[in-house]
């Protein structure tokens, strides 16, 4: 029962942080609103059909009036249109539309970086805590910094540049190969039942979305492997660029509780070393770990903006690093509110979590 | 393994424990002890060499380069780039258009200092402010800056600094310097939240203690007491956390140039800016494989700046919070 109230009051206190972002978002568009006016008109740019847009949105009314009708607009989808000049998602398209179609391909790459972090980091951790202040601590440590301190784009060049001899890079763009060569062919010799384009997958062929779900879904395993091998390359590289946060924060909370009475008692009664670090140790650091996967996430969504840029990797964040340079002002306002969603939403389930792991957050 | 025992409890060194000044001199003291153990960490000592190191080249960018890097060639994607150590006179090669690379990253130095110095500092400042005033008042302001700051910590970084760049790129067409104004401009709002909730959380413990309620008990007003006992004593986290945003400023910089929303003219100098000077040609990325050293060079410049940046903030996050030192 406890838990439950904590779930509620915890998802009623994230109602002013989506407000904040829907005003922080408000603002920018009132800011420029012409560029707003221009992204709601889509296609049709006539004068009258302008009158019409601020007849519609009340964009005539006062300020403060004017917020609800654009929270209106944006909770029954009116989020805007693409403007002519964006190739990547197409030339005056809904953006809500545009959004649920690259949405899961995000979500697709943020969770595999996301588990390739956990991976990679919890040994790194570990051992650097185990063997604090010698040869292991330091060069984890060292990584740990390296990580923090290297420019994703760059990041993602060397590695490209190093499969680039024995993979042509255009085989590791998109999230499938188009290529006739790579036309493939279901397990009872039908063609796929998807339609790929661009690279991606069209809408109606997607049963969840992820394509290494649909894949799998399908039975299509060539697909899936071709989908596995383009994905890897851009979530190891987002993975290891943001490794160090955990490696960091996961040291100083195994040191925390390695220094605890409890870990001291279990040492007194002669408990092995090992079983002390297992049982012990890493249990409770695991947990406060937990906490700072919510900032993990935010700082792990910006690298995969200009991660996909580099793969061309059919989701948000190649869609709004084209849409930044050719001003289409909707994407950009609807990314900015996605992500903050995104962002709230991790958070909320990482406080949950918490809160169940540990018993103390909730009851006290 | 087996001695994580023994490495648990630190002994204060002797000879730091029999200082003659401990008495007269208490702060002298702690400083002594803080810098035994910034001397101490191998890390720490790298980051303050490395950071020295860039500070020394942007100090002196002017003295260390002769002449102009920026020759340029006649046929700027030309195949004839020199590769890197393969020359005295271009050590580290040349990039597109014909630029020398190792004196444009010298000069490079100075404006990115400078560009992450004029965020972090401006941005930290305001930060300071609303950080200590709203924690100092608490209440209605309080409350409003705290989902003010969970509003900014809850989208990514890049994606605000895009959204602030496409809304106002058009205001600052005509200031002079406006690509440079902008991105200052638009980093500070993103980044002061960060500060004025470190600071915000440090004045809640500090404005309980003892010599601030003597402060206010004789009679001084809240901005002498924020501005004398508050802030001083609140600053700790406020420096290290500077230390550590000067480098991710020119991370976060240098991935804007690589989206091409951030400088994006080819006589500007910025090590993003050189890292992606690929960008420029039509076939940018095909092209940087053929040529690595045209963004190895820069790149490797700003990831041994943000590193050395890193790793001295990290040292002295170390030396001033003792819990993490143990």
């Amino acid at each position: 029962m406890k838990m439950w109230t904590y779930i509620v009051r915890r998802l009623l206190a994230m109602i002013p942080v989506i407000l904040g972002v829907t005003l922080l978002t408000f603002l920018l568009t009132r800011a420029q609103i012409g560029l707003w006016i221009a992204s709601l008109l889509g296609r049709i740019r006539t004068p009258s059909a302008r009158l019409a847009i601020i007849r519609q949105y009340h964009l005539n009314a006062p300020v403060y009036v004017q917020y609800f009708y654009y929270l209106e607009g944006l909770v029954t989808g009116h989020w805007g249109f693409t403007s002519g000049n964006d190739l990547v998602a197409g030339a005056y398209r809904p953006v809500l539309q545009v959004m649920i179609e690259r949405f899961p391909n995000t979500v697709e790459l943020a969770v595999l970086s996301v588990i390739l972090v956990v991976i990679f980091s919890i040994p790194l951790g570990v051992i650097s805590a185990v063997q604090r202040d010698k040869i292991p601590d330091h060069l984890s440590r060292l990584w740990a910094m390296i990580s923090y301190s290297i420019p994703t784009f760059w990041f993602a060049l060397l590695l490209l540049f190093a499969v680039s001899h024995y993979v042509s890079i255009f085989a590791l763009t998109g999230s499938l190969s188009t290529s006739p060569v790579n036309y493939y062919l279901t397990s009872t010799g039908a063609y796929q039942p998807w339609v790929s384009h661009q690279g991606g997958l069209i809408l109606g062929t997607k049963p969840t979305g992820l394509l290494l779900v649909d894949t799998l879904l399908y039975g299509d395993f060539p697909a899936f492997i071709n989908g596995f091998e383009h994905i890897i390359l851009p979530a190891l590289i987002v993975a290891l660029t943001n490794m160090g946060v955990i490696v960091r924060y996961l040291r100083s909370s195994m040191l925390d509780v390695m220094g605890q009475d409890y870990v001291r008692t279990a040492r007194a009664k002669g408990v092995t070393e090992k079983i002390v670090i297992n049982r012990h140790v890493k249990r409770n650091a695991y947990t406060s770990t937990v906490t700072i996967m919510g900032l993990l996430l935010a700082g792990l969504l910006g690298g995969v903006v200009i991660v996909e840029d580099i793969f061309a990797w059919p989701g948000i964040g190649y869609w709004l690093a084209q849409a930044a340079i050719v001003d289409d002002f909707a994407s950009i306002m609807a990314g900015v509110f996605v992500f903050a969603i995104v962002v709230v939403i991790a958070n909320l389930v990482v406080d949950i979590l918490y809160a169940y792991l540990d018993p103390r957050v909730r009851l006290g | 393994m087996t001695d994580a025992n023994s490495t648990m409890t630190v002994t204060e060194p002797e000879k730091v424990r029999r200082s003659p000044y401990s008495a007269i001199a208490p702060r002298l003291e702690q400083w002594r002890r803080q810098f035994y153990y910034f001397r101490k960490s191998p890390l720490a000592v790298a980051g303050l060499i490395i950071t020295a190191f860039f500070a020394f080249l942007a100090i002196f960018s002017p003295l260390l380069t002769t002449g102009n890097p920026y020759q340029m060639a006649i046929n700027p994607f030309a195949t004839n780039l020199i590769p890197w150590f393969s020359s005295w006179r271009y050590p580290l090669g040349t990039t597109y258009f014909g630029v020398n690379l190792l004196p444009a990253m010298i000069k490079a130095a100075r404006i990115d200092l400078a560009f992450s110095l004029a965020v972090v500092a401006t941005g930290a400042f305001v930060g300071v402010m609303v950080g200590a005033f709203a924690g100092y008042y608490g209440g209605l302001f309080d409350d409003i800056l705290m989902r003010v700051t969970d509003v900014f910590f809850s989208v990514p970084y890049i994606i605000l600094a895009i959204a602030m760049i496409v809304v106002f790129t058009k205001s600052f067409k005509d200031v002079a310097g406006g690509i440079y104004t902008l991105l200052i401009l638009s980093l500070i709002v993103i980044w002061w939240p960060t500060y004025a909730r470190i600071v915000r959380g440090q004045v809640l413990s500090v404005r309980e203690l003892k010599y601030v309620e003597a402060a206010r008990a004789s009679g001084a007003g809240a901005l002498r007491v924020v501005f004398k006992h508050i802030i001083p004593n609140s600053m700790y986290p406020v420096f290290v956390q500077i230390s550590l945003d000067v480098g991710t400023i020119v991370l976060l910089l240098a991935n804007l140039d690589f989206i091409n929303i951030g400088i994006s003219n080819i006589t500007q100098p910025e090590w993003g800016n050189l890292a992606t000077y690929f960008n420029y040609a039509q076939v940018g990325l095909t092209l940087a494989l053929q040529y690595p050293w045209t963004f190895i060079v820069p790149g490797m410049a700003i990831l041994l700046y943000a590193l050395g940046l890193n790793l001295l903030g990290d040292g002295i996050r170390d030396i001033l919070d003792p819990r993490m030192r143990r």
